[in-house]
């Protein structure tokens, strides 16, 4: 019961968040924005708290249903922002980010307080480990588009000469292009440990590493595309413009695909 | 009247005059001490810049005062008082509050906007508080100077865009890179332009900078200058991948750097961000390049759009400005006719009052016992006792108030009585 109070307080400072930094973008003024970052903070905490409610009377990480996949995402946003924020002169691109967090998380509060027992095929330390580090993994890339969109539009506004006051508001491009590379640096391997996780544990349950399962092929294909990126980013020194544009196409696409096929998702691997 | 000040600024003075007062009151010590040996002035304070010098008084015999002060600048100026009066202007009470704001808030500064002079009205400030010559007044009016210029600050954009090329480009730079903390610069061509680029970048610490010069030894003295690093001019496009920033400014007929060099480059330099500014005319670096992928071309006219573009802003941030000045000037306007006697006498006597009827009307029950006659003489004594603990303080505030200058009883009555 805390835990829900928790997620909807969390929920809600998310949202207030976001509304200040649109007031930011909008009064172009960078206050707001510092303000709004306080708050994400605090619902960062909130949200924390939240999931502690959750898990500690069960004695373990409960991680079953959409529910807790979602609203992960958003802490792993959220947290990963923040942290780059520090690291980073980026405080408007939570303008971008946290429209993302509230998205997520009115989309988890459908399933609230959903399943508390967890059914005996979700148990165990490696379906946690899979959903931590797939949905970590997952958050990074979001992070990446967001930052990605928002190098797109400063390129542009620079190249056109248009450096007048928004410009001056949203990151510089070396900010944005560096935290493109650092989520791609981290959500890689993340997402590779994930999957290698969930196909032990499927090896284990469903007795093979691979059922050719809808969402199987999509961690797949996400998981590829962005291998991919970092690769070309690595090797051949895909930066700046074209790093932004693949991360924020590679993005939607996923998206939408995700989206066309989650009528299709209610076969095995139906949980997240 | 009480407050007087008195002075000139670039807009009313030649350099050559400013000057002259600006090394008597340079340091503000001897000048401080004189001000405050004319009998008519109690608190004073002297800011002195390279565009401006000023005094700043509260005086007790208005005229008088004004005459006196103007005496101070002929002296300290060594100069003939007709010379002088023309360049002199003098505000009184408001506009000298409002000449105060609008100083401080750099709204009559030669680049409005620019940061210093805040620093300088601080810095004048503490030297004449360090020599007591500011009091009650003064330094209340100082402060409020503080905060309005903080509030312009903070509340209008006057100072948030370059108004020169130079720092038009370190913004763009910034924009660009985030820190330039180790980023490297070109130079092609050592021209005073692109010298002064050079200066405001190195100052955002860029960390090399190389430069390309057809003269050699023109690139070589340079070099030295900045702690540079000379390169061949015809070996410059070798150079390009490790770069950042590049200056080009050469007197070269045509495109000195070619859209095929820059992508040459920035294959090599793995699509590192590049940015080619442009100050030569003819132009010297290819407009192509500017369409290459993560490459940012300015020429001088992109750049001075850029300047345009801020001083219009900060015109219109100015008017923001003015108007938050208004408001401070009302503020510190109505503080100090708080301070006036008259009002304090009438708050005092209707807090007592207040305080007489309140306990009678809290004693009315016990009160009612007495008969009609006992019970007004009861009042009459609690009101002959008022009347008499009143009455000193009452004559002393008035007399304060025909002296017109000094008012200490006034400021002590109103935190006494919390008035």
């Amino acid at each position: 019961m805390t835990g829900i109070i928790l997620f909807k307080t969390a929920l809600a400072v998310y949202f207030a968040a976001a509304c200040i930094y649109g007031v930011s973008l909008w009064g172009k003024r960078v206050f707001p924005a510092r303000l709004a970052a306080g708050l994400l903070f605090a619902a960062l905490v909130v949200h924390t708290f939240s999931f502690a409610a959750r898990w500690f009377p069960a004695g373990e990480p409960m991680l079953i249903d959409l529910h807790d996949a979602l609203s992960l995402f958003a802490w792993v946003m959220a947290a990963v922002y923040l942290l780059l924020q520090m690291k980073t002169k980026t405080r408007v691109l939570g303008a971008f980010i946290s429209p993302v967090i509230c998205l997520l998380m009115v989309v988890a509060s459908v399933g609230l307080g959903g399943a508390v027992n967890a059914p005996p095929v979700l148990r165990g330390s490696l379906v946690t480990a899979h959903v931590i580090l797939s949905v970590a993994g997952e958050a990074l890339f979001a992070v990446a588009s967001c930052a990605g969109l928002m190098y797109l539009i400063q390129d542009s506004l620079i190249r056109r000469k248009r450096a007048g006051k928004f410009s001056r508001l949203l990151p510089s491009l070396g900010d944005l292009d560096r935290i493109n590379h650092l989520c791609l640096l981290w959500g890689v391997p993340l997402l590779t440990l994930g999957g290698l996780a969930g196909s032990f544990w499927a090896r284990i349950v469903w007795g093979s590493h691979w059922q050719w399962d809808p969402k199987q092929i999509w961690t797949l294909l996400a998981w590829g595309c962005y291998a991919f990126l970092l690769h070309q980013r690595l090797a051949i020194g895909w930066r700046g413009r074209t790093a932004a544009r693949w991360s924020l196409a590679v993005f939607v696409i996923l998206f939408v695909l995700l989206m066309a096929a989650m009528p299709f998702f209610g076969t095995l691997h139906r949980f997240v | 009247m009480r407050i007087v000040l008195i002075g000139m600024s670039h807009r009313t003075a030649p350099v050559e005059i400013r000057e002259r007062l600006q090394i008597a009151c340079g340091d503000g010590g001897p000048a401080l001490a004189e001000l405050l040996g004319i009998p008519e002035v109690r608190e004073a304070l002297v800011l002195s810049t390279c565009n401006r010098v000023e005094v700043l008084a509260r005086v007790a015999d208005g005229e008088a005062a004004v005459e006196q002060l103007k005496g101070f600048i002929y002296r300290q100026g060594n100069l003939a008082a007709a010379e002088l009066e023309r360049c002199l202007y003098v505000h009184r009470d408001r506009e000298a509050v409002r000449h105060l704001f609008r100083v401080a808030a750099s709204l009559d500064s030669l680049v409005m906007g620019e940061p210093q002079i805040l620093g300088q009205v601080k810095e004048a400030y503490r030297r004449a508080a360090d020599q007591r010559a500011t009091g009650v007044l003064l330094n209340r009016l100082v402060h409020y100077a503080f905060r309005t210029a903080k509030r312009v600050r903070t509340e209008t954009g006057i100072a948030g865009n370059a108004v020169s090329v130079g720092y038009a480009a370190v913004e763009l730079a910034k924009k660009i890179f985030g820190g330039l903390q180790g980023k490297t610069i070109l130079l092609i061509g050592a021209g005073e332009m692109s010298e002064l680029a050079a200066r405001h970048l190195l100052r955002q610490g860029v960390g090399r900078i190389l430069i390309a010069n057809r003269t050699i030894a023109r690139a070589e003295a340079m070099a030295a200058e900045f702690q540079g690093t000379p390169v061949p001019f015809e070996r410059f496009p070798e150079a390009l991948p490790d770069v950042d920033i590049v200056i080009a400014s050469t007197g070269a007929p045509g495109y000195v750097v070619t859209a095929e060099m820059v992508a040459v480059a920035l294959r090599r330099r793995r699509n590192r961000l590049l940015f080619l500014i442009d100050i030569a005319v003819p132009r010297d670096i290819d407009p192509a390049a500017g369409e290459i992928d993560n490459v940012f071309l300015y020429n001088i006219d992109n750049l001075q759009e850029v300047v345009d573009a801020n001083r219009e802003t900060r015109r219109a941030e100015a008017q923001k400005a003015e108007a938050i000045v208004a408001e401070e000037v009302a503020v510190f306007e109505a503080w100090f006719n708080s301070l006036a006697v008259v009002p304090t006498i009438v708050a005092l006597r209707e807090k007592i009052e207040g305080i007489v009827r309140g306990e009678l009307e809290k004693s009315a029950h016990w009160l009612a016992e007495f008969p009609e006659e006992e019970r007004s003489r009861i009042e009459g004594v609690v009101d002959a006792v008022v009347n008499k603990i009143l009455h000193d303080p009452i004559t002393g505030l008035k007399e304060e108030s025909r002296e017109k200058d000094e008012l200490p009883y006034v400021a002590a009555v109103r935190r006494l009585f919390k008035l």
